[in-house]
């Protein structure tokens, strides 16, 4: 075995081991550290003295051992015999097959954290990456990431939270997807930063939306979200020009997204929808595959996409899913109708400071021949943007308006 | 010691980068791009060598919000700088062994391609962070 294959196989058990220990002996963070130094000892000696049968059992037996060395080491110090002979009773208990990873991503997303705080921990304790790295990615200085994640680690245990599946457990299913998603959207937006660490947030949600997967095998939204993953993280190629701009859906090669990705993605939606009940990621993943499914941008099922975006918005309330909503509207019926829908939606206010309205207004605007108004609407668009790649996309449109 | 390397620039400046004419030619997307580039490489070899604490890039002067109070009201006001005046664009922290090292690190930027006109009046500081208030009554 190579090097990346140990290190593909440490990173995969990590999480169960982690998730192993807390089980049995609680004490979040001094876990961590134990599993981190069974790791270490896993790389040393893996390579040179062969690899164990078991490797799992073996990490969760060295880790265990590690544990118990530093809870006396800190017990000792604060003389809590009582404790002591707390943790001491813990029976020796064989290493079982069950795999803790899905509690341990509860634990993670713990209702009393906030999100950024859910991120970072799921990225430290499930995902294995290194605080640094982790702080890279959201580009914050190392100590600051490192402090939030220790707040986080003392939030869980002081909320007393018990190592076992929730009994909130369905609630806490979809912080686990808010989470996963979210740390998908910060490397697939990838607003800043170094690019190499954003684009590996999103391969990252990618394996954690399949571990997930494999846990849960019969959630359909488990299943919606991976699948609206897959069929996005496919466009990637096509979705950035050479200076960095963004280029719209209808302008992209599409000969450069990644067919596997999204024969991969359109099997998995195809086969849950069915199942029911539905629910937004499988509808979001619906869209995304009967976008993928268009050879061409004219060739898109508009209709269906408005008849699928008309159900996504029973379930939220979400302005941007409403300017969606509206420009599949046009696409099908025609700019008017879709300008109708993004006049309803100003007049709401809640996008009234929000650049993405004033540019499909731009764009339905030109679309329909009205080149002074979409002109203005355009530059306006282009005021209300930090993105300087953005802002050139959209002035070069104002400009080409006349 | 921690350094922080301060870079300027006016709404002129701005708008030139979002590709508008502003009196002085827009940038064209390729010049766009290789500044792009130049900041990423930047930003990866600081990150490389460890040197790098933190760097950010400030929006369009034209976005900015001044409070301030008048007649015992706090007032904002909208964008209160003048087109050309020059104003913080973005910021490197840098922790490196020495103001010269940090002066070295900074004068790199120097090279960073851009239009003529843009390169010719360019310029960047670098100041010497204070960690607490002791630094300042030493």
């Amino acid at each position: 075995m190579g090097a990346g294959d140990l290190e593909d196989v440490l990173r995969q058990l990590a999480p169960q081991v982690l998730g192993a220990l807390v089980r049995r002996y609680g004490h979040f963070d001094t876990a961590e550290d134990a599993v981190q130094e069974a790791l270490l000892a896993a790389a040393r000696q893996w390579p040179d003295e062969g690899w164990p049968d078991n490797p799992r059992g073996w990490l969760i037996t060295v880790a265990s051992r590690r544990l118990t060395d530093l809870l006396r080491g800190e017990q000792a110090r604060q003389r809590r015999e009582d404790q002591v002979a707390g943790w001491r009773t813990v029976p020796p208990e064989p290493v079982t097959d069950s795999d803790d990873t899905l509690i341990l991503l509860f634990l993670c997303c713990h209702p009393s954290l906030s999100p950024a705080s859910q991120i970072a921990l799921t990225l430290r304790a499930v995902g294995g990456l290194s605080t640094l790295e982790i702080a890279r990615a959201f580009l914050v200085p190392e100590a600051t990431m490192t402090r939030r994640i220790t707040r986080a680690k003392q939030s869980v245990r002081d909320s007393g939270a018990r190592f076992s599946l929730p009994p909130d457990h369905a609630d806490r299913l979809d912080a686990v997807l808010k989470v996963v998603y979210l740390i998908f959207t910060e490397g697939y937006t990838s607003t800043a930063g170094p690019r190499l660490h954003r684009v590996e947030l999103s391969a990252e949600a990618i394996r954690l939306a399949r571990m997930i997967r494999t846990l849960l095998p019969d959630d359909p939204e488990v299943a919606g979200l991976l699948a609206l993953m897959l069929l996005t993280d496919a466009r990637r190629p096509a979705r950035a020009g050479p200076g960095g701009e963004l280029v719209p859906m209808d302008e992209q090669d599409r000969s450069r997204w990644i067919r596997p990705l999204i024969d991969e993605g359109i099997a998995l939606i195809t086969e849950t929808l069915p199942r029911g009940p539905v629910g937004p990621y499988q509808l979001q993943a619906a869209i995304a595959a009967v976008h993928d499914e268009a050879a061409s941008a004219g060739e898109t099922d508009w209709p269906q996409i408005v008849a699928l975006y008309g159900v996504l918005l029973q379930f939220s309330d979400n302005p941007m899913v409403e300017l969606n909503h509206a420009v599949a509207v046009a696409m099908a019926r025609g700019p008017a109708a879709g300008l109708e829908l993004v006049g309803r939606l100003e007049a709401g206010g809640r996008l009234a400071d929000d650049h993405r309205l004033y540019a499909v207004r731009a764009h339905l605007l030109e679309r329909s021949g009205d080149h002074a108004g979409a002109r203005t609407a355009y530059e306006r668009a282009a005021t209300l943007t930090t993105s300087l790649p953005q802002q050139r996309y959209l002035n070069t449109k104002a400009a080409a308006m006349g | 010691m921690k350094y922080m390397i301060l870079t300027y620039a006016s709404q002129q400046d701005y708008d030139g980068m979002a590709g508008k004419e502003t009196g002085k030619p827009a940038w064209t997307g390729e010049d766009f791009a290789a500044m792009g580039a130049f900041m990423e490489k930047f930003n990866a070899d600081l990150a490389e060598s460890g040197e790098l604490v933190e760097t950010r890039a400030l929006a369009a002067p034209v976005l900015t919000r001044r409070l301030g109070s008048k007649d015992g009201a706090s007032v904002v006001t909208d964008g209160p700088y003048a087109e050309t005046q020059e104003v913080l664009a973005g910021y490197w922290i840098v922790e490196c062994d020495s103001f010269d090292r940090a002066t070295e690190l900074a004068a790199r930027l120097a090279d960073t391609p851009a239009p003529e006109f843009v390169r010719a009046t360019a310029y960047a500081d670098v100041r010497p962070i204070v960690e607490g208030s002791g630094d300042l009554l030493d």
